[in-house]
């Protein structure tokens, strides 16, 4: 018996469904989340994980690709298209490691995140709980965003792959990091972020201190947008610690 | 000495070329000689006949008229006669017997009546000099002298036979050469498959048609390239199936790790669990085909090899001022981005766990093809080793923990990312120390 301290569940805790075909994996992964505040119903596929919808209100579903019987992309399109009840719910997958189609696919169908196995239980967490605080603000669902892009100053954003592309439609490569936080900035255009907003969104991401790692990050997005540090017209810094992105925000 | 060429095609159609050539001086030397013999016989009878002519003319005419005949003949082609009391006087050399006979058995082709016979012949001068002199006594013993040109006979007798001989053998020398260029063609082809298909090995097969030693050359190379791509594929799926399940415990115990007591011990056991990821992620990306999966997209190579720079000066902190990017700033390329990256990842890694310091230059493209530099100030690379480190898990020393948890694996997949991309990757020292990896790819 391991002697933890077992965190008490919040009756308002959120609620995760978690779809995995490995028993212990479901079980570890219920416990690591339970112990840290969340409640947690674990299905081994696609069927019981219906069922368990049916049943249940759940905030977030975290759903492993390869399943037996119904695939999970097939369930996640299925969430995303058909079950009109459960379209606010959060979606994080869990992909094959270095499955580049799985991931992309995973995303055009509007998935929110998605984390390679063997994933660190951390950054996981992590991840969720910054979904969670998305779906929790009542912000747009990632699903009412697909096959959308978002264009501002001649630059475009195109959630679907993740990718920054130039005005002459050239790919300009990003880190996981920046994209987080340029999405960030460009969800809230013309509005103050304080390093405070964005180090929640850029936790779990980074390693080391995050203060600086905002800064550097802001630093090297200003360069990928061409945006000079000093008379940045697109990232302007704002006096007492914070930045914004000062463009008209088009949705395609 | 290079006359001996070194293509197959060249070398054909240079003995075909030759072949030819020899056949044509041979053809056109019977050819001269049966010409010469046959002008040779027409001129001779030609002389013999009109000398013949005129002889019999005079020798008919009563004898006191005949001055005045030979005096008024109106006589052609050069042909003069003059009626002597000597036989005629010239510094010519006689007529050799080869000529003299057959033009006197042509005068005899002329009938004249035996008392107005000839009595006595005398013939000068042969082809050579231009004219013939001959003087044939009459009956009253004065001689009729002659002269009547003679040219040597000539090998052809026009120069639009040249013209068209040279015509014929340039044209014979061309239609040879495309012969041949066609006949050779499926080597060329041959060369080429085998070519792309150690680039790509889902590389098209080869047409199997055309002549019958063509089409079973190339349904043989297709076949040979079928099993190479089933041992590849066999491979792929391996590493793959085994990559797959090893997920699974690796997931496990990363979860039960996180609820192990002493921290101390967690932290380390997860290191543990992080490496023996990176050995698998490793041998998955060298064992799968990296070049299906990802589309092909237009990027900036300068900024992908700054990120690159940015995400090694964040993992190797107190290394970030030996991290130095130089060169173009912007440069679009048509690649897969992801691969890419990871290709100059390990080499950036590579220069900062062996020479604690990363320089990238990106060089302007010179004639389509682009140059960037990994360079690093560190010891180098034994000239021994050079090559050998783009083995498969091959390592130059006991490798440090690295992207690719130092299995050796990180330059072959490098070299396969650049290959499969058009480029291609080597290893030098540089004058000045270190190492440098000096990449090249198509723009």
């Amino acid at each position: 018996m391991l002697g933890f301290m077992e965190t008490p569940i919040a009756p308002n805790a959120a609620h995760i469904l978690v779809v995995d075909d490995d028993r212990e994996i479901r079980d570890l992964l219920a416990r690591f989340l339970e112990r840290h505040g969340l409640r947690v119903t674990a299905v081994r596929d696609a069927r019981d994980a219906r069922r368990a919808l049916l049943n249940g209100h759940f905030q977030m579903i975290v759903l492993d690709l390869m399943l037996p019987g119904e695939t999970g992309l097939d369930f996640a399109r299925w969430l995303r298209t058909e079950a009109s009840g459960h379209r606010q719910m959060g979606l994080v997958m869990l992909t094959a490691m270095g499955e580049e189609t799985d991931r992309i696919i995973g995303l055009e169908l509007g998935a929110d995140d998605y984390v390679p196995k063997p994933f660190n239980p951390r950054e996981l967490l992590a991840r969720m709980r910054a979904v969670l605080r998305r779906v929790g603000d009542g912000q747009q669902p990632r699903h009412a965003q697909i096959a959308q892009l978002w264009r501002f100053g001649g630059w475009t954003l195109d959630p679907s792959r993740r990718r920054l592309l130039s005005p002459d439609q050239v790919e300009v490569p990003v880190t996981g990091g920046e994209y987080d936080l340029l999405v960030a900035l460009v969800e809230r255009a013309n509005r103050v972020l304080t390093r405070d907003m964005l180090l929640d969104l850029l936790r779990g991401r980074q390693a080391g201190p995050f203060d600086r790692a905002i800064d550097v990050a802001i630093s090297r997005l200003r360069r990928k947008l061409e945006d000079n540090g000093r008379h940045a017209q697109l990232i302007k810094t704002v006096r007492g610690g914070g930045y914004v992105l000062a463009a008209e925000v088009e949705r395609l | 000495m290079r006359l001996w060429p070194r293509s197959l095609a060249a070398r054909t159609a240079l003995v075909l070329v030759m072949s030819l050539t020899l056949v044509q001086v041979a053809g056109l030397t019977i050819h001269a000689f049966d010409r010469v013999g046959l002008q040779r016989l027409a001129q001779t009878r030609d002389v013999g006949v009109r000398l013949m002519g005129l002889y019999r003319l005079v020798a008919l005419t009563p004898a006191e008229q005949r001055e005045s005949v030979v005096h008024e003949l109106d006589l052609r082609d050069g042909l003069t006669a003059r009626l002597e009391t000597a036989p005629p006087a010239d510094d010519l050399m006689p007529t050799p017997q080869e000529i003299r006979r057959p033009i006197v058995v042509s005068m005899q082709l002329v009938p004249v009546p035996q008392p107005q016979r000839q009595r006595e012949v005398v013939m000068l001068g042969m082809p050579g000099d231009g004219r013939l002199v001959v003087g044939l006594r009459m009956a009253d013993n004065r001689w009729l002298n002659m002269s009547i040109p003679m040219t040597p006979p000539r090998l052809w007798h026009s120069q639009a036979f040249l013209l068209a001989f040279v015509l014929m053998t340039v044209a014979a020398c061309l239609l040879t050469l495309w012969a041949v260029r066609r006949l050779t063609a499926p080597v060329r082809t041959l060369a080429r498959a085998a070519e792309a298909l150690g680039r790509d090995v889902n590389a098209p097969p080869l047409p199997e048609d055309g002549p019958t030693e063509v089409a079973v050359a190339a349904a043989a190379f297709n076949l040979m390239a079928a099993r190479i791509r089933r041992f590849v594929q066999d491979r792929t799926f391996m590493l793959t199936a085994i990559g797959h399940d090893l997920r699974t415990p690796i997931t496990r115990l990363k979860l039960r790790a996180e609820f192990m007591e002493d921290d101390e011990m967690r932290r380390k056991m997860l290191a543990d669990l992080d490496e023996l990821e990176a050995m698998v992620a490793a041998t998955l990306a060298f064992g799968r085909d990296i070049t299906t999966d990802e589309p092909v997209t237009t990027v900036d190579l300068a900024e992908l090899a700054r990120t690159v720079l940015d995400e090694a000066a964040d993992a190797h902190a107190e290394l970030a001022d030996s991290i130095l990017y130089a060169g173009l700033y912007h440069l679009p390329i048509r690649c897969r981005p992801v691969a890419l990256k990871r290709a100059l990842t390990n080499l950036v890694m590579n220069a900062l766990n062996y020479g604690a310091s990363a320089q990238v230059t990106l060089l302007p493209p010179v004639a389509g093809l682009l140059t960037l530099l990994v360079e690093d100030n560190g010891p180098g690379i034994p000239l021994s080793e050079l090559d050998r480190v783009f083995q498969p898990f091959h390592r130059v020393e006991p490798s440090r923990n690295n992207e690719t948890g130092g299995m050796g694996l990180g330059l072959p997949i490098t070299r396969n990312i650049l290959r499969a991309h058009g480029g291609d990757v080597v290893l030098s020292n540089r004058p000045a120390g270190g190492a440098r990896a000096t990449v090249t790819l198509p723009v």
